[in-house]
């Protein structure tokens, strides 16, 4: 037995060691950090203790991180609720179909296409001249709009971009909880009377809740951390992407402009943690609600 | 799904034409993209920029992508991004299933706070800990020329390894692998120790050829979200352009050439960059899908 116990630690060793160097001592360093003034050419131990001076800064001098916040937020609570909604409404559809594989495929395009490269081609597309976005408007009389170069328009159309490439990863969890209901429960709920709207409300939807949660947690998470779309979409160089005026910046990426390229590290540590518990606390309370929305009572 | 099925599945009832419409349609408008790319890689300036926008180009220029790879070193690129994502995928795989082989198949003491630990995992952001993994990649003492104190040179940072290293290791991983093995059979273990075989040879022999399909699916699943991964290559690539992955090569495709005159050349670029991943998702989208909807439903 005790032979068994040592096996097991063996194989989990190599984890547990990566974990220790890779998570726990970098997750505690950047805490350090955002505690210092530091520019990643001295060593760590000899920058300057500046106390709560670098989250005092960005909460109160930094009308960018501000920005980037707010950003950050309305492309997080757009996003996500839009696509996930979409690749229900979707997945049901697909549900009724015999022969699915065609659009599922379409569907998954996008989730494995390079985001850099999906941004970079949905530029092309949102050129206000010759692009094919306002092509087709101007084809169904509606004026040009000038996408991504207009500040009240750019984050908006990353939305779109991103939400458009965030339905596969979505459609394929929730298609996969659709087929897991039993079909007796549908059975139950027809000679119960039910219809339409009633069964996906009492039947459907409580039984595809751990796969709603799941897209929820994971794709709020993701949505936090955007970051190639804006790359791609907002700069051909790095250091001008967020633009126009900031109206594309988000937390990730000023936090990489801030710390690769005004090697302000305890600055951009501080951002790290304030964006780590913003993400922490979302997913507990999404966690939370789905559980008291009956989760465990199902699974 | 078997016909039967389709009627119980909730949703007001539409026809099966009405279905049919909104769903080609929503197909039309992922594939509309991808699409446009692959012609327009085909076209002449003048025929991208055309008003009103030309689709077929009138003679296919296949020399755009001869260009391309003459100013862009994509052949390098490719390379690199094939070693990382497929070293990284090795790693994961070994790993992951040594810790997951531990997590479901022995009995020990604190099995299950290693395990929440492990899950917990996925929920931190990853940007908390690149600063402090891009300083350690660089001071790791008596590599790239460093002294034992780390100090002098570049450590990892000009080698694959630091590219590798961070993600050698996924917590995902570890959760498919333990599913799976959690359904093999106790009775086989069993019989493997009477015969006398070590806990080693029982991962070997028994578990890794019985989890399989499980092994592809962590694999292929592993080897494309890292290929696609652009915020860590970027940090490492701003020291070592050397080192640049595909999803990085794409982002410089815009500074060899100038997008207002050579975009035909910018689109020829990003459609040899989509193709391999695509190729590889269309001959393993079995195992792909699959890792997608287990965690969906597991999650």
């Amino acid at each position: 037995m005790k032979s068994r116990t040592r096996a097991a630690w063996l194989f989990l060793s190599p984890t547990l060691l990566f974990y220790a160097v890779f998570l726990i001592f970098p997750v505690l360093s950047s805490l350090y950090l955002s505690f210092h003034e530091w520019n990643m050419l001295t060593p760590p131990l000899q920058a300057p203790n500046v106390g709560l001076a670098n989250y005092r800064y960005i909460f109160s001098e930094d009308p960018v991180f501000k920005k980037a916040l707010l950003n950050t937020f309305i492309y997080v609570v757009v996003t996500v609720p839009v696509s996930i909604t979409l690749s229900v409404l979707l997945a049901l559809m697909l549900s009724r179909k015999r022969r699915t594989g065609f659009y599922r495929l379409a569907f998954f395009l996008p989730t494995i296409t390079p985001q850099i490269a999906v941004g970079m081609v949905w530029r092309y597309l949102y050129r206000p001249n010759y692009g094919l976005i306002n092509t087709g408007l101007n084809a169904v009389g509606i004026s040009s709009i000038n996408w991504l170069n207009d500040p009240s328009t750019a984050l908006l159309s990353i939305m779109i971009t991103a939400v458009w490439a965030m339905i596969g990863t979505n459609l394929l969890v929730v298609d996969a909880g659709l087929k897991d209901i039993p079909d007796e429960y549908y059975e139950a709920a027809s000679i119960d009377g039910a219809h339409g709207w009633q069964r996906f409300w009492h039947v459907t939807f409580p039984l595809l809740k751990p796969s709603l949660l799941f897209v929820f947690v994971t794709g709020t998470i993701a949505a936090w951390q955007v970051f190639d779309f804006i790359v791609a979409m907002t700069a051909p160089t790095l250091g001008k992407a967020g633009g126009p005026v900031n109206s594309t910046m988000t937390m990730v990426l000023y936090m990489y402009q801030t710390a690769f390229e005004y090697l302000k590290m305890g600055r951009a540590s501080a951002m790290a943690y304030v964006l780590f518990i913003i993400v922490m606390v979302i997913s507990l309370v999404q966690l939370r609600l789905f559980r008291r929305g009956g989760i465990e009572s199902y699974y | 799904m078997s016909p039967v099925r389709i009627s119980h599945l909730a949703l007001p009832r539409l026809s099966q034409a009405a279905i049919t419409v909104v769903l080609v349609v929503a197909a039309a408008t992922m594939l509309l993209p991808f699409v446009w790319l692959a012609l327009s890689a085909l076209k002449t300036r003048a025929e991208l920029v055309a008003v009103p926008p030309v689709w077929i180009p009138e003679v296919p220029q296949y020399q755009n992508f001869a260009l391309v790879v003459r100013q862009v070193p994509l052949f390098r690129y490719y390379l690199n991004s094939f070693i990382v994502a497929g070293g990284i995928s090795l790693s994961v795989l070994i790993t992951s299933s040594m810790a997951g082989f531990a997590l479901a198949k022995y009995q020990f003491p604190g099995r299950d706070l290693v395990f929440r630990g492990i899950l917990a995992t996925m929920m931190l952001p990853s940007f908390i800990f690149i600063i402090p993994v891009y300083y350690m990649m660089k001071h790791v003492p008596f590599a790239g020329g460093n002294d034992w104190a780390g100090v002098g040179g570049t450590g990892f940072l000009h080698s694959r390894l630091s590219l590798i290293l961070p993600f050698a290791v996924s917590a995902w991983g570890i959760f498919l692998m333990r599913q799976f093995m959690l359904g093999i059979p106790d009775s086989l273990i069993d019989a493997a120790r009477i015969d006398g075989a070590s806990e080693m040879r029982i991962l070997l022999g028994i578990m890794m050829p019985s989890v399989k399909p499980a092994l592809a699916t962590v694999g292929i699943f592993t080897f494309i979200s890292q290929w696609n991964n652009l915020f860590w290559p970027l940090v490492v690539a701003t020291s070592a352009p050397e080192l640049a992955t595909l999803t990085v090569g794409l982002k410089f495709l815009e500074t060899s050439f100038d997008p207002n005159r050579n975009a035909h050349l910018i689109l020829a670029g990003l459609t040899l960059g989509i193709l391999p991943v695509m190729i590889l998702f269309a001959s393993l989208q079995r195992y792909y899908v699959k890792g997608i909807s287990m965690t969906g439903i597991k999650g």
